[in-house]
């Protein structure tokens, strides 16, 4: 089961690096975050618990409602174009990325044979970490590489559970809580920056040099 | 209990009431009190006076009380001279950044105090990603373009560089499989003691992204720009917290992994790297001040190259790092008086360019020679503490028998001393052509007693060297494996 749900993520991973709408980035955020959550979920139906509910619902409420609903709240309110403006054509990204998933998941399966871990999810949440960087490194758009930064979120966190050792659930929260915290201050800055530069791409930003 | 409270909860309660008070005297007055009693209790924890218990996830241990006991120091000046600051004429934009200015300042403290204190890497994690989520805001105090830019800089590549640095945490859990550590928490000090089992492989990869991850906010090159930015555009008050405070809540993060892989057999690994990114960062420093003409840039700089100097130290081992330790204290100390005096001639000539700032030495004389001392202090001139901190690190780089590494960090140095010297001698002495040498008055206020009260503490603890401060640094080295006679 965490093996069909890493290779969906891994999926939607291929739809991020070919959609050229923001809309798409958000919807993929909100398919990980689902994903996410049931994946935190399937231990919690195996042996009931309490407090083993919060950590999914919280998931949830943070990743698939909170997050995607304040970044398509930022998108309409800016008045952001709906395209995503890459610096690099569609179809060298995609290439790129699905090089990137090649190496990763064989060097992934060599690693296995030495040290205990699930092979696909933690291959999947690697390529994630990968690709968010890519979004950041090759579009224009800083909303995007907030969407970037939340998909190497959701790929640490995968990448998490394959690790197999459970954090505690206090910090668990405490990571979520400081993600979503990052997200809304991003937001904000969002709202300065095309209040006072007039746009909101990274080469609006070139005050600062030495 | 009684610490706990003292250390983090009662800063995080005083935010709170920041938030709901909205008169500025009173949040100044109780954060005031609030820092007061965060010191004297380091303070005291500090003397050995008083033992104090910290719930799970929290401990202390030599390191933690020397960073919190630094912390606490830069915090209670800062805050001490923050209400002269506020005073200051802003934009009208800029009005509504003092609102938040105490809540964020008390948060600061919380999360630092937690970060320190933290021994579980997750909570270590999570109380370093709030510190960088307080101090974000801050930047943005006046509300123009360039701290916009600097504040979103610093957002993002902390964000991502603190995301790498959980990957780090991963790995170290990955290096525990099929050791007596599998599945249990990760309290720092069960690594340390169970260290020479783990896999060395993904000990490796687990120190790299930590200390990449945590460069970010260290401010080690490759990886300083998001920070140079940031203590560039800060209000001062707030850039001599990042410089003093806030890299070292970073930099003990990788101490605890270096911690970990000393006794193990990648320690020559680590300590390469360490060595390799203290080296880079004093080469960035030394490259950039050939060009720099932002005086506040400069200052930024000048922490890129001392903090560089401590991870020299820190990999060096043996008496260098006894002087990293020192010399964290001490560039500490040097670098409220540095920017808050740079905040005083800012507030004066309106400008962070060095060519449009001339003749301070007449214009505000005192601040003039309180910079000029400063400048002295962090070049490493005695009686300042900073020279003799350097001799230390220095002495353990010649034992390390590589000269060629000595001799490239004493060329650096130089560079940076002449360089740093040049642009202040300008600031301080160059006149326009037909300008009056006559020395204006400047009045006598808080900051420029809280500068001549550090300056000071810093010949004062160098000159006396006090007992307790050098046996907390040597049993911080003991645990780091380093004895000394």
């Amino acid at each position: 089961m965490e093996n069909v749900l890493s290779i969906l993520f891994s999926l939607s991973l291929f739809y991020v690096s070919v959609t050229s709408r923001v809309k798409g980035y958000v919807a993929v955020l909100r398919f990980q975050g689902l994903i996410l959550s049931v994946l935190v979920l399937l231990p919690f139906l195996k042996n009931f618990s309490i407090f083993g509910i919060i950590l999914p619902i919280t998931l949830l409420l943070v990743k698939v409602i909170l997050i995607p609903s304040y970044i398509n709240k930022i998108i309409l309110d800016l008045d952001i174009k709906r395209v995503i403006e890459p610096t690099i054509q569609q179809i060298v990204f995609l290439l790129l990325v699905i090089a990137t998933m090649i190496v990763i998941f064989i060097s992934s399966s060599v690693i296995a044979q030495s040290t205990e871990l699930n092979v696909i999810p933690f291959a999947s949440g690697f390529s994630a970490i990968a690709i968010g960087i890519y979004i950041i490194i090759f579009r224009k758009k800083l909303i995007v590489h907030v969407c970037g930064f939340l998909v190497l979120e959701n790929g640490i966190f995968l990448f998490g559970t394959a690790v197999a050792s459970e954090l505690p659930m206090m910090i668990e929260l405490g990571v979520l809580l400081d993600v979503f915290v990052v997200v809304f201050l991003m937001g904000i800055a969002l709202n300065k920056i095309r209040s006072t530069f007039e746009g909101f791409e990274v080469t609006d930003l070139g005050r600062l040099k030495d | 209990m009684l610490g706990f409270s003292v250390l983090i909860l009662l800063p995080l309660l005083t935010a709170l009431f920041c938030y709901l008070i909205k008169n500025l005297r009173v949040q100044y007055s109780i954060s005031v009190f609030v820092g007061f009693l965060h010191l004297t209790l380091t303070f005291i924890v500090f003397l050995g006076l008083y033992h104090i218990q910290l719930p799970t996830f929290f401990s202390f241990d030599s390191l933690s009380k020397l960073f919190l006991l630094i912390l606490s120091n830069v915090y209670f000046w800062v805050v001490l001279v923050s209400n002269t600051y506020l005073k200051r004429h802003v934009t009208s934009k800029a009005q509504e950044g003092k609102k938040y200015y105490f809540l964020l300042l008390n948060f600061y403290l919380a999360s630092n105090s937690a970060a320190m204190l933290s021994d579980h890497f997750g909570m270590y994690w999570v109380t370093v990603e709030m510190t960088t989520l307080s101090v974000a805001p801050l930047i943005y105090y006046y509300r123009n373009e360039e701290a916009l830019e600097a504040m979103w800089k610093y957002l993002f590549v902390v964000s991502v560089g603190i995301a790498f640095a959980f990957i780090g945490i991963l790995f170290l859990t990955l290096s525990a499989n099929g050791t007596s550590l599998q599945g249990k928490q990760l309290f720092f000090w069960e690594f340390i003691r169970s260290a020479k089992e783990l896999n060395p492989i993904w000990l490796k990869a687990s120190f790299i992204f930590i200390f990449v991850g945590l460069s970010t906010k260290i401010g080690i090159a490759p990886m300083h720009s998001g920070d140079i930015d940031a203590t560039s555009n800060a209000p001062s008050p707030i850039a001599a917290l990042m410089s003093g405070s806030l890299r070292l809540t970073a930099l003990i993060g990788v101490m605890r992994i270096f911690e970990i892989i000393i006794p193990t057999s990648s320690y020559e690994f680590a300590r390469t790297i360490l060595i390799i990114g203290g080296l880079l960062s004093l080469f960035t420093a030394f490259v950039f001040m050939f060009k720099v003409n932002n005086y506040k840039r400069m200052l930024a700089y000048s922490s890129v190259e001392h903090l560089g100097l401590i991870t020299l130290g820190i990999a060096t081992g043996g008496i260098a790092f006894v002087g990293a330790m020192y010399h964290a204290i001490y560039n500490a100390i040097t670098k409220i008086v540095l920017f808050l005096s740079a905040g005083n001639i800012h507030s004066k000539f309106k400008t962070r360019e060095v060519e449009k700032v001339k003749n301070v030495m007449n214009i505000l004389p005192k601040t003039g020679w309180l910079f000029l001392l400063a400048f002295l202090a962090i070049s490493g001139i005695p009686p300042f503490g900073i020279f003799f901190s350097e001799i230390k690190i220095f002495e353990g780089i010649f034992f390390l028998d590589n000269p060629l590494l000595l001799a490239f960090v004493m060329i650096f140095l130089l560079f940076i001393f002449i360089n740093m010297g040049k642009i202040f001698f300008m600031m301080l002495y160059k006149k326009e052509e037909n300008e009056t040498t006559t020395t204006q008055f400047e009045g006598f206020d808080i900051i420029h007693l809280v500068s001549i009260l550090l300056l000071i503490i810093l010949v004062a603890i160098a000159v006396s060297s006090p007992d307790v401060i050098y046996q907390n640094i040597l049993n911080v080295a003991k645990d780091f494996g380093i004895t000394l006679k």
